[in-house]
């Protein structure tokens, strides 16, 4: 079937299968910034905007996605002009794999959007579903927060 | 993965939606957040209907209290700011408690009730405030108590061509406290037990109470008798502990990997009378 | 060759200071010869003219400028006669490793008197070298004779073994006319002299070992640091942010096949029959291999040095199945879903067999053999008794043991079980191979273990290891899990076969089942101290479960009393630890590697024996705790599979880690106090103290080149592993600390097994300390030639020259140089050469790191409910190379060492299967159970590493057990030894002590 979608602000027409994932059909579409880890919702390193919430791309079918605007990392910010989040993420150590990333800036972005002074806790509860084996947390939390106050110059 | 789905139907309308759900020669399903369908790997089903067009994203206030669309996120729930008093404390706790941020912006209300599993974080939280859910087949509706959609299940009860559209949750006053107990592992970890309170206390005497239980038993339960134990009482600690001790009792808790049944029955009253000490802590405030 | 490991390792590191003065690596830009570059090349190359200068051995440095080095007799003698006629034997010497010095040769039609005389220089000190290599020699039993090569008379064989290279002659004619005309502007007789003055100085300080390197036992400490020390910005980390496609997965090749591979229902099995032709005509299934169809090869996953000290015991596919999830065929399809389709069509008749699941029935007579196949083994000389599911022993004494306990006033003993956990690196395991267009097979895999793959798949396949090609892009954490050699065969076989590219990614669930674990074992320990806080006698027994494979079953064992009992001066020590195989899944390398599991028990004992002789348990580890200057036998006692290195410890920062950390955790004020607050919940703090070690001494080995652009940037090719640690950035750094330019001045290239030299990989904690003085010793000689050439360029003497950021100046800063204009001239201007070299470095050390941890937690007595309030850990890793990284390390592992310790655990039913191998199931902490955390670095600065460091990665992740253990302990006086402390089983633990009580 026939699926009509923004991807990173551009206009698809992709071919998918009623049962494909929104996360295999991304990645075949050449977004590789969305990852897989669990396939099961739980560590978000497939997490993409959709229609600007943060969600498991693994949990959705692509289907569900006809006339949905996407975002993935891709989009978010390019060598040349990070994104602030992005840009915080290697300023204060957040990225040592980096797997987890994309995911989590994602989440991150949802959370500023709605949310441009979050505390410490709202960047913890906005994160919950981003797993991270290498970080444990701290720096990217401390990521988040900075790149909030820099928004708000 | 769903094998052999053929087709995934957009419905504009629940007239619509409800005719594609009553095709007698196709099995379709409803596809509301997609969280349980897209692990599923049922290979009886053949087409999905996405409710997403229906209008059904919502959380308005009504003369008794609010109405949820059934396809309104958890998240949103979670972050409501229309929600408010003992129910919108109550909500809002069970719908942040579920999963996790992601999770939540993809699980829907309607979703969460009708897929209900034995973890399932709102459930407990409706019978809890008695609430109700707006069921329509085509133009035809009924409203059912919550209680009695969880009777079976959920899935047994509605008919094929039916839908859950709108959760109605009564608003409570100022007498009133509610609290939601998610005892788990982690704070993504699925419900070891779950317990939710809502207690009206008038002029020191306990007007109304309800304790609702999940995660410990295959499908969310309400514990009339231990409601009964402390209605018309002051609540004294020693009540508390009684009305705790016999809402534990007579359950076919569960036994698994995650956790004993002897461990549950042993942590279950705790849980409960902590949880009505917190609701009544809410009237306090 | 297994019995004599020990000197064939060694052996290397003596001769190395012999060799080292002795044979000159010397710039190319003293000839210019198109045949540099290849060994074959120079090799073939027909000796025209009369070798003066020697192409240098390329086969261990393909990029390396050429050197003189042994040449060959006849030319050698030829040289000698040129230069030197009358000189004696030691001048020989000289003459056979720096015969003529090409450059003087080539500039020596102008200048040839000074050339000789440099030669007779150096031999002086080659005559003193060549008594140490000849002990050296005979220490590692080889004739006298052997150490000839070091003699110029007898220009033996062995040496042109080590000096490969035969000479190519410098074509001397192009030199000679390139000279003029390549500076074209300068006055012929200037350019004489700079000409002469790069000859000179890059001769003397260029001069380096060549056939084998010299490792410095020791680095200076700077006054200052520059680029190291400095929270540089991860060099990668830009494109990861940027969602770039660089791990292994994120390529699609044409064709590509989809690899599945059908595991085992059964905890143990013999399968009698195999049917696959209905998987066969699963449309899109190309392959179905059984082990019928593959070469049964015995060898170790395990991603080890050569020969490995785990046994080989695996094969590709066998007829047997040891755990569930065991290899039982393997499917390649044009779509994951046909792969999936093809394994479920698979046909299996098993004959099940009575599995053992508990280690301790595994030793029992008439329990089920699990290894039976007659062809498994040891490739070492160790112990190995598969017939009793015995796959490993080690056992050491320190003094007498029972006179220890006699001497002591109070003897505690008490079991310790540590669990079934796994790493959870985000990105699961993956492999992608295909043929490139010279039909050699390239794997590109998510592996922490580059060199050893190629090997071992090499080995299992049985090809030539130069038919492959390893390559690891950015790979999604590992914590040991990829230093495992778990998918290459697969794919190599199914792309072999099918001569199509094949990718295998393993599904979460196949992660937790069929990957590796965390070796779970039981503990007994049993200590002894006097009241005055001496600790007179400590045995540990332990029984380590390595699963239904022995992957790395020796050396975790080993490591549980050599990374945790020299932290503490125990007066007597008994040691015995046994690996022994069971039906469940497979254990392997896990970050903190059996120091994990032992620092809980003896961290735990710790605590039991200050409460017991009533001393408070920071104070009692104080007062035991080993310091700078002081040593351990269990250093020696108890290496990877063979004997220790014994070590002085130099830097220790311990004393200072607990001291902050106390101030952090307000030990002074609330340890012992919590327990007798009102209420349910009972808070208490709990602390431990750790060490590691850094590197596997004299064992393994990293290298790395490192070549200079004309822009003043410089490649540099690491062998090391980076697997999201940031290594990449850290060895960045310690080059562009030792050249003297910032660390984006270098561009790595990691972990290639066709382009980067070789080293051992990431495991072992060993890439700072031991990689790190791999890329020093690059970049000294690097460094050296850059003002060699600047030297004579600016025509001051080297001793005069500073490097500050790219700029070398000249005395008094008057005359400055740039990188690049240095650069440029060494490769356009004149005596051209590619200012490039090759370091590798071996360790004769592993310095431990330290630290202490600090836990507060809160206890509900009603639930058995853990919180971890706040956790603090200081760490002394030596001098960070990068601050920001190291607390990263740091922060990572202790966080995952929480959610070790209170929620993540296998849990298997009766068959051996296990029940939640999935991230619903499997609980790791995210942020929302997140403790506030604290950690802070002590600097140290340890003589025998790079810029001072130690390890940082590993330590960290053993402390939360024992930290939290003995929380709780204080909390509510119970002592658990069972985690995860879930909140059931220490509710259970409440009530045991209170019915105990009564």
């Amino acid at each position: 079937m026939k699926l009509h979608l923004t991807i990173n602000g551009k206009a698809r027409t992709l071919e998918i299968a009623p049962n494909a994932l929104l996360l295999d059909v991304l990645r075949a579409a050449g977004c590789k910034s969305v990852k897989k880890g669990c396939g099961e919702g739980s560590c978000g390193a497939c997490a993409v905007l959709i229609n600007g919430r943060p969600r498991n791309s693994c949990l959705v079918f692509a289907a569900q996605c006809e006339g949905a605007d996407i975002l993935t990392v891709e989009g978010m910010g390019t060598p040349e002009h990070p994104h602030p989040l992005q840009e915080a993420f290697i300023k204060h150590g957040a990225t040592q794999c980096g797997y987890c990333n994309p995911g989590s800036l994602i989440a991150a972005k949802a959370l500023l959007d709605r949310n441009p002074s979050p505390t410490v806790e709202d960047v913890k509860e906005a994160l919950d579903g981003n797993l991270c084996r290498c970080t444990g947390y701290v720096k990217r939390i401390e990521a988040v927060l900075d790149a909030a106050s820099l928004g708000k110059k | 993965m769903l094998k052999n789905l053929t087709h995934v139907h957009r419905p504009s309308t629940i007239e619509e939606a409800c005719a594609l759900l009553a095709a007698p020669d196709c099995k379709n399903i409803a596809l509301a957040g997609g969280t349980y369908l897209a692990e599923s790997s049922d290979t009886t089903i053949q087409g999905l209907v996405d409710l997403s067009g229906l209008d059904l994203n919502f959380i308005r206030e009504t003369s008794e209290g609010y109405a949820i669309g059934a396809m309104t996120p958890v998240q949103d729930i979670f972050k409501s700011k229309l929600l408010k008093g003992a129910t919108g404390h109550l909500l809002k706790a069970a719908a942040g408690r579920i999963g996790s941020t992601l999770l939540r912006h993809s699980i829907t209300a309607g979703g969460n009730l009708v897929s209900v599993f034995p973890w399932s974080d709102l459930p407990p939280a409706l019978l809890a405030l008695d609430a109700e859910v707006q069921i329509r087949k085509g133009i035809p509706k009924r409203t059912v108590p919550v209680a009695t959609l969880l009777e079976k299940t959920p899935r047994e009860f509605l008919d094929k061509s039916e839908l859950v559209t709108e959760i109605h949750v009564p608003a409570y006053g100022a007498t009133t406290g509610t609290s939601f107990t998610k005892f788990a592992k982690t704070a993504n970890d699925y419900s070891l037990i779950t317990v939710a309170i809502r207690i009206t206390v008038l002029q020191g005497l306990i007007r109304d109470v309800r304790i609702a239980l999940s995660g410990c038993t295959k499908k969310p339960v309400r514990r009339p008798e231990a409601e009964a134990l402390l209605k018309g009482q002051t609540p004294t600690p020693e009540r508390l502990a009684n009305a705790a001790a016999r809402a534990a009792q007579n359950l076919d808790l569960t036994n698994d990997f995650r956790a004993s049944k002897e461990y549950r029955s042993e942590i279950l009253p705790v849980l409960i009378r902590r949880g009505i000490e917190d609701a009544l802590r809410q009237i306090a405030a | 060759m297994p019995t004599t490991e020990k000197s064939r390792k060694k052996a290397p590191a003596r001769p190395a200071q012999g060799g080292t003065s002795a044979t000159p690596a010397r710039p190319a830009s003293l000839r210019k010869t198109s045949a540099t570059h290849s060994p074959k090349a120079s090799a073939q190359a027909p000796a025209k003219p009369p070798a003066r200068s020697a192409g240098r051995a390329p086969a261990n440095a393909p990029h390396q400028p050429p050197a003189p080095s042994g040449a060959k007799a006849p030319v050698k003698s030829k040289v000698q006669a040129a230069v030197k006629p009358a000189d004696k034997a030691p001048a020989k010497a000289a003459t056979r490793q720096t015969p003529a010095q090409p450059r003087g040769k080539k500039v020596s039609g102008k200048t040839p008197s000074q050339v000789p005389d440099k030669a007779t220089v150096k031999t002086a000190a080659q005559a003193t070298t060549k008594a140490v290599a000849k002990k050296a020699a005979s220490a590692k039993g080889e004739a006298p004779k052997a150490t000839t090569p070091f003699v110029a008379k007898t220009p033996a064989k062995p040496v042109r073994k080590k000096t490969p290279a035969k000479v190519t002659p410098a074509p001397q004619t192009r030199a000679q006319q390139t000279s003029q005309p390549s500076t074209p502007t300068a006055a012929p007789k200037v350019v004489e002299k700079v000409v002469e003055k790069i000859v000179e100085k890059v001769v003397e300080k260029v001069r380096e070992p060549s056939p084998i390197p010299q490792y410095p036992l020791t680095y200076e400490r700077p006054d200052h640091f520059h680029v190291v020390n400095h929270s540089r910005y991860k060099l990668d980390g830009m494109s990861l942010v940027t969602g770039a496609p660089k791990f292994t997965a994120d390529i699609d090749l044409p064709g590509m096949l989809h690899i599945k591979v059908l595991g085992s229902p059964h905890a143990h099995a013999r399968i009698l029959d195999i049917d696959t032709s209905e998987a066969l005509k699963v449309p899109g299934v190309v392959a179905v291999y059984t082990w019928k169809d593959v070469p049964r090869v015995a060898h170790t996953t395990a991603g080890q040095g050569y020969p490995e000290p785990s046994p080989y015991d695996t094969f590709l596919l066998d007829s047997k199945v040891r755990f569930v999830g065991d290899r039982v065929a393997i499917v390649a399809a044009e779509t994951p879903e046909a792969a999936a389709e093809g394994c479920r069509k698979i046909r299996v008749n098993y004959h099940v067999l009575e599995p053992v699941f508990d280690p301790t029935q595994a030793r029992r007579p008439g329990a089920p053999i699990i290894h039976d196949e007659p062809d498994c083994k040891a490739p070492l000389p160790i112990f190995y008794d598969p017939k009793h599911n015995h796959c490993a022993h080690v056992e050491t004494k320190v003094g007498d043991v029972a006179m220890g306990f006699q001497e002591a006033d109070v003897v505690r003993e008490r079991t310790y079980y540590s669990h079934y956990a796994q790493h959870c690196p985000i990105e699961p395991h993956v492999c992608v191979s295909y043929l490139d267009e010279n039909d050699r097979l390239v794997l590109r895999s998510s592996t922490q273990v580059p060199f050893h793959a190629r090997r071992i798949t090499a080995q299992t396949l049985g090809i030539p290891l130069r038919k492959i090609r390893v390559i690891k892009p950015r790979i999604g954490g590992g914590f040991g899990a990829k230093q495992e050699v778990l998918l290459e065969d697969v794919c190599a076989l199914v792309t072999l076969r099918t001569r199509r590219p094949a990718k295998w990614e393993l599904t979460r669930a196949e992660e937790f089942m069929a990957a590796r674990t965390r070796h779970p074992m039981i503990i007994t320990i049993k200590a002894g101290a006097k009241k005055d806080g001496t600790i007179t006698a400590l045995s540990m027994k332990i029984v380590s479960n390595t699963g239904a494979y022995g992957s790395h079953a020796l050396t975790v064992v080993s490591n549980c009393g050599s990374k945790v009992l020299p932290l503490y001066k125990i007066k007597t020590i008994e040691f015995v630890g046994d690996t022994v195989y069971t039906n469940l899944p497979v254990a392997g390398a896990y970050r903190g590697y059996g120091a994990t599991q032992a620092a809980f028990a003896v961290e735990s004992m710790m605590d039991e024996l200050a409460e017991a002789i009533g001393m408070d348990a920071v104070a009692f580890r104080q007062m035991n705790h080993i310091r700078e200057g002081e040593t351990s036998p269990i250093f020696k006692a108890l290496g990877e599979g063979r004997e220790g290195v014994s070590m002085v410890i130099k830097s220790c920062g311990l004393a200072e880690c607990i001291t902050r950390g106390m101030k952090e955790i307000g030990w002074a004020e609330k340890r012992g106090r919590g327990r007798h607050a009102p209420g349910p919940r009972k808070r208490g703090v709990g602390m431990c103290c750790l060490m590691q070690g850094s590197s596997i001494p004299e064992i393994d080995m990293g290298s790395v080149f490192i070549k200079m652009n004309e822009d003043g940037s410089f490649n540099m090719l690491l062998g090391a592993t980076d697997l999201g640690t940031g290594s990449d950035t850290i060895l960045a750094q310690i080059a562009a600390e030792t050249l003297g330019c910032q660390h984006d001045d270098i561009i790595v290239y990691s972990s290639d097994t066709d382009f980067t030299p070789f080293d051992v990989g990431a495991y072992a904690s060993s890439t700072t300390y031991l990689s790190g003085g791999a890329v020093i010793n690059a970049a000294r000689q690097v460094r050296a030639q850059i003002l060699a050439v600047a030297a004579s360029m600016l025509n001051e003497p080297v001793d005069d020259l500073t490097i500050e950021n790219r700029v070398v100046y000249g005395k008094g800063r008057k005359n400055k140089l740039t990188f690049a204009q240095i650069c440029t001239f060494a490769m356009y201007e004149y005596h051209q050469f590619q200012i490039a070299a090759v370091g590798s470095h071996v360790t004769h050390a592993s310095p431990p790191p330290f630290s202490a941890h600090f836990a507060e937690v809160e206890v509900d007595t009603e639930t058995g409910q853990v919180k971890v309030l706040k956790y603090v850990a200081g760490v002394d890793c030596g001098t960070a190379i990068n601050p920001q990284l190291a607390d990263g390390q740091t922060q990572g592992g202790l966080l995952n060492g929480i959610s070790f310790a209170l929620t993540e655990e296998y849990i298997f039913d009766d068959k051996g299967r296990m029940l939640n191998p999935n991230f619903k199931h499997y609980k790791i902490f995210s942020t929302a159970d997140l403790p506030e955390i604290v950690t802070f670095l002590v600097p140290t600065y340890e003589p025998t590493g790079p810029y001072g460091a130690k390890s940082v990665s590993e330590i960290c992740i053993n402390g939360p057990m024992p930290a939290i253990a003995n929380a709780i302990y204080d909390a509510i006086g119970v002592r658990l030894t069972q985690p995860p402390f879930t909140p059931e089983k220490v509710l259970a633990a409440i009530k045991e002590a209170r019915t105990a009580k009564k």
